[in-house]
């Protein structure tokens, strides 16, 4: 709107800065305004900020008509379901009916439960864990393939296969290399040191293996955003630091990453929130074993809710786990619009 | 198949008009294939009998599980009839998703497995109650048994040769003797993965060592002396079983002993029909099948299908004759004969039947000394963290009483914090 309307933000012929009367950065975007301001040569008359507030009041009620039977989707989607599942984590369940009203009970119980936080701890490793490598590799694919060269489609295509396979797929593919009777891994293992592996039920190993699957199958998600970004950024810069003679490193670290921190703010907070609920691939691959060594949040959850049929204390770790997430997601929006600033 | 309909789980599809005027039942289950000649066979021969149309929808067991308890939940009655594992019994008669089967006019006979039937029935008819339930209220049949499935001993009669081992003392020894990890020859294979296939692995041992899951009301006993001694024992064979068992679920179980690649294994009586096949198996006939053996008593583990009808099914009258037919005597007989494995004593007694599934009289032995899981709805969550700890105790191949006493103290403040007594 700022950019269709340039002459609102401007003062008298002459004057720069906004119009004398108006709030720094406010924009009046009514016809009448524009009129008002144009007709009489830029001359802000005295009575506009009686005029502007009424046309204001009358605008957002068309606005809000407008808005209101996708405002209502959103609700009967998004806030009523969660306010259900905060109500359902104020009740205990028998036999998965509502029982009594207890409370914060719940939540109280939650808190003291150390299968909580370990899988808390479980997850967080895995997000942190997942998320870098994949930024990691997905930077340099990235870098490796912003150039064209031949095979070039070819080469991004086949990266891209383990993103469009489903999570349970993967799951089952990766368990069957992983198995310690017929897997190609154990197999491998077995012809170089004499004896078979077994990655799944081992508790050093679980968690890594479940770690690599996912970044198998979600690095080419970052290289695809990453690359998008890298492609779009201006050349101008780039061929300045050539001409004054910066290296690769220099140009990359004092350029590239720079540059590029929006679009890697954005890619680490999608890849960072979708790990943080990682559920196929534990289920398929070790349903949360060997002992607790891969139990994450999600599938405690699933086992509360669906398995053990207590909805109300599955209820109360889905809310907690929500709030968790608001304040990751905040953090990293907070961050975003930091890095924007500075860009 | 006739006019029945075989579909894989599409919500919602459930329910069409039937085309012969005598309605129609649509049966929810989880698939399996111990159920193929019920539903291949006498579905079909079911709609010829009566003229009710049926229809057969699937999915995967869990995901059955939270289809069937959507559907009682809601109401919705897009099921007559659901097939239930035999430790959804609890959960799905005590929410009042069952029909009650008396009040619908359905009496057993005296032929059904007595211990099969009594799985059937809400509240339990033995045992402690869980909270809620009134003390005194009479036992009521909610459920039917469809499969009479147990775990059977199954041991390779080359290897013991002079029959099946009688103790458990026995099977240490011959795995002692004759495994060859160096041939992937294994004298023990086991599932270990963490939660329902591991305790029902360690269910056996338990009780045969004399221990038990709980004692009086609801005192977790699982850590007892006896179950300690049972869980050392289970370790003591682990060193004769494949490397990798804590991540070994029922599929690699059997296949290990269809491969030829281990001597003795407690497994369910649904890989009973693979064994002789020689596509399926490289030691087929090789394969003989026993009750469990014993140590101080002689225990089998009950693991049946049942079946209810639902309190929102459309056709009540439909699913009660399905019953009334299949659960006959003459008709569990031909079942058997077809390769099923039925729930009468008479069909189990069949001498053709038996000649052709050579399990059934072990496996009528096993039903009349099996014992079911605790009957209470909480027991997926004991045995989440049962589970766990027998499942970390295989991996770090040691712990016993440490891992058992840990599983017990938060078993007990679990079921403390849901209102049993705990002892």
């Amino acid at each position: 709107m700022k950019e269709s309307h340039p002459t609102i933000m401007s003062g008298p012929p002459g004057t720069p800065g906004p119009a004398p009367g108006w709030s720094d950065g406010e924009v009046n975007t009514s016809a009448d305004s524009l009129a008002l301001i144009e007709g009489e040569g830029g001359q802000a008359p005295p009575q506009r900020p009686e005029v502007a507030p009424t046309r204001r009041r009358r605008v957002p009620l068309i606005l809000l008509a407008l808005l209101a039977p996708t405002a209502l989707f959103a609700l009967a989607l998004t806030i009523l379901p969660l306010g259900y599942a905060v109500v359902t984590s104020f009740r205990s369940f028998r036999f998965g009916q509502p029982v009594a009203f207890i409370g914060l009970q719940n939540y109280f119980d939650l808190f003291r439960d150390s299968n909580f936080y370990r899988s808390l701890g479980t997850t967080l490793t895995f997000t942190i864990v997942a998320t870098t490598v994949e930024f990691i590799l997905g930077m340099m694919l990235a870098l490796l393939l912003k150039e064209e060269f031949r095979w070039q489609g070819l080469i991004r295509s086949c990266l891209m296969i383990p993103m469009v396979v489903a999570p349970v797929v993967v799951g089952i593919v990766w368990r069957l290399l992983y198995s310690s009777d017929v897997g190609l891994l154990s197999y491998g293992v077995q012809l170089m040191m004499g004896h078979p592996i077994s990655v799944l039920s081992n508790p050093s190993l679980a968690l890594p293996a479940i770690i690599l699957v996912d970044i198998w199958e979600w690095t080419p998600f970052m290289f695809l955003i990453l690359l998008a970004g890298i492609q779009s950024l201006p050349q101008e810069p780039f061929e300045a630091a050539r001409v004054d003679g910066a290296g690769p490193w220099s140009t990359f670290r004092y350029l590239t990453l720079p540059m590029l921190r929006p679009v890697i703010v954005v890619a680490v907070l999608i890849r960072a929130l979708d790990a943080f609920t990682v559920f196929d691939q534990v289920f398929v691959l070790t349903q949360g074993g060997p002992g607790m060594a891969t139990e994450v949040s999600t599938l405690m959850v699933y086992k509360t809710a669906f398995r053990f049929s207590q909805f109300g204390y599955a209820a109360a770790m889905a809310v907690t786990l929500l709030i968790l997430v608001l304040f990751l997601s905040a953090a990293i929006s907070r961050s975003l619009q930091g890095q924007v600033r500075q860009v | 198949m006739g006019s029945t309909a075989l579909v894989q789980f599409v919500p919602g599809c459930g329910r069409t008009t039937s085309t012969t005027g005598r309605g129609k039942i649509t049966f929810g289950s989880y698939a399996d294939p111990a159920q193929n000649v019920l539903k291949e066979v006498f579905l079909p021969e079911f709609e010829k009998k009566t003229g009710i149309e049926t229809e057969w929808v699937e999915a995967d067991f869990s995901s059955w599980f939270q289809k069937a308890v959507n559907d009682g939940q809601t109401q919705a009655g897009a099921f007559d009839i659901y097939v239930l594992d035999d430790l959804w019994m609890p959960r799905f008669a005590g929410a009042g998703y069952l029909a009650n089967l008396e009040e619908l006019g359905f009496h057993p006979d005296t032929d059904f497995v007595e211990s099969a039937l009594d799985l059937g029935y809400w509240p339990p008819k033995t045992g402690p109650r869980q909270p809620g339930i009134d003390p005194k209220a009479r036992p009521t049949l909610f459920g039917l048994p469809l499969i009479g499935d147990v775990q059977l001993l199954f041991y390779r009669n080359d290897v013991y040769a002079s029959g099946p081992p009688a103790t458990w003392d026995d099977v240490l020894r011959m795995a002692r003797e004759r495994s060859d990890p160096t041939k992937r020859q294994y004298g023990w294979v086991t599932r270990g993965v963490k939660g329902n296939p591991v305790v029902n692995s360690y269910f056996v041992l338990l009780h045969a060592f004399g221990g038990q899951m709980f004692e009086g009301d609801w005192k977790v006993a699982f850590n007892s002396p006896a179950a300690i001694e049972a869980l050392e024992f289970y370790l003591r064979l682990l060193d004769y079983a494949p490397p990798g068992v804590a991540e070994f679920d029922s599929d690699q179980e059997g296949q290990t002993m269809l491969q030829g690649n281990a001597f003795a294994a407690t497994m369910w009586t649904g890989w009973c029909g693979q064994v002789d096949d020689p596509n399926k198996s490289k030691v087929a006939g090789r394969i003989s099948f026993s009750v469990p053996p014993k140590k101080v008593k002689q225990v089998a583990k009950l693991g049946l299908f049942m079946t209810g009808i639902a309190a929102s099914a459309p056709n009540k009258q439909g699913a009660l004759e399905f019953f009334n037919w299949f659960h006959s005597s003459a008709v569990q007989t031909q079942f058997a004969r077809a390769g099923g494995t039925p729930c009468k004593v008479s069909a189990f007694k069949d001498e053709d039947s038996c000649r052709k599934s050579r399990w059934l009289p072990e496996t009528l032995k096993a039903l009349s000394i099996g014992l079911p899981s605790p009957r209470t709805a909480d027991w997926y969550k004991i045995e989440d963290i049962l589970g766990t700890a027998l499942n970390q105790t295989l991996i770090e191949k040691g712990n016993a009483k440490r891992r058992l006493d840990a599983a017990a103290s938060e078993a007990t403040a679990f079921l403390k914090n849901a209102g049993y007594s705990a002892g």
